[in-house]
């Protein structure tokens, strides 16, 4: 009996992988090159809903979240989760984010910390 | 459904839990949430080529079912249920395409976990912000998609002898 699908890869495979990899760099540039604008606040939410939005600056903010601790370092350039004590340890090593639209997940947590415009941010804070 | 049937279904779906639970214990192979090398789809693969669609999903559904009562509750079963569903799904229909060899299948399929997964996340956050993770996701499964297909032709080709006939 013929063994189904064929077992030895090919040129149609080839093309698949291709169709993959051009979707992931269409979706790409449509994800990240939303406008370099200047970050000027940081938005915290906790399970889909805004928290708290404050404005970059040198601060340190302890967020309780579905059983974690997450700590939330800021600068004026940028934001970063210092600590936290989820299994996954994902959100902490994303890094600093610089950019307005940029995010970082902590999925344990439920909790996304995510960098507005300075423009944004005088608007919601009004 | 034949005893022996039942029964190789029945050391898949152990196969595909231990795969997962071992897989959890390694250290991702990426810091992104979510990225697994997925090597339970290893086994759905395997099933959907040797058994068929109809055990393939039983077996699944299984791993999925057995993992989260071992692991971890409901955000891990999302997960793994959008993820596989949809990397079953996507096989079963790519299988179909003659042109294609077992290594397309399982590249598409690897993609199609990878999207179940971000919208698990985007579900368990209430938020679009995993999706920024999509496109490297996405170019990561050519690689773990060849893998698992590379695993799995070795395995098909050790094991016609003794695997009862295809179905659907």
């Amino acid at each position: 009996m013929k063994q189904f699908p064929d077992l030895k890869p090919n040129k149609a495979d080839a093309l698949a992988a291709l169709a993959v990899l051009l979707l992931a760099a269409a979706l790409g540039a449509r994800l990240w090159t939303s406008p370099p604008g200047a970050a000027g606040a940081v938005v915290v939410s906790i399970d889909g809903a805004a928290v708290e939005r404050v404005a970059l600056g040198e601060w340190s903010r302890t967020y309780a979240a579905n059983g974690y601790t997450v700590r939330v370092e800021a600068t004026a350039g940028g934001v970063r989760v210092a600590a936290s004590d989820c299994p996954t340890q994902d959100c902490v090593r994303t890094g600093t984010i610089t950019r307005a639209g940029q995010s970082i997940v902590c999925l344990p947590a439920r909790l996304v910390v995510t960098l507005t415009g300075a423009a944004e941010y005088d608007a919601v804070a009004g | 459904m034949t005893a022996r049937r039942l029964a190789t279904c029945a050391v898949l779906a152990a196969l595909a839990l231990a795969l997962s639970y071992i897989e959890g214990m390694l250290p991702p192979p990426a810091p992104l949430p979510g990225f697994k090398l997925g090597l339970a789809n290893i086994v759905t693969l395997f099933a959907l080529c040797a058994l068929g669609g109809a055990d393939a999903l039983a077996i699944l559904l299984t791993r999925v079912l057995l993992g989260a009562m071992f692991a971890s509750g409901a955000t891990a079963l999302l997960f793994s249920l959008l993820g596989g569903l949809a990397a079953l799904g996507t096989m079963r229909v790519l299988s179909r395409v003659r042109a294609l060899s077992i290594y397309g299948v399982s590249v598409g399929g690897a993609a199609a976990h990878h999207v179940g997964q971000v919208c698990a996340a985007m579900l368990v956050l209430g938020s679009a912000a995993p999706l920024a993770y999509l496109p490297v996701l996405l170019a990561l499964s050519p690689l773990s998609g060849a893998l698992t297909a590379f695993v799995c032709a070795l395995l098909l080709r050790r094991a016609r002898g003794f695997l009862p006939p295809r179905e659907g």
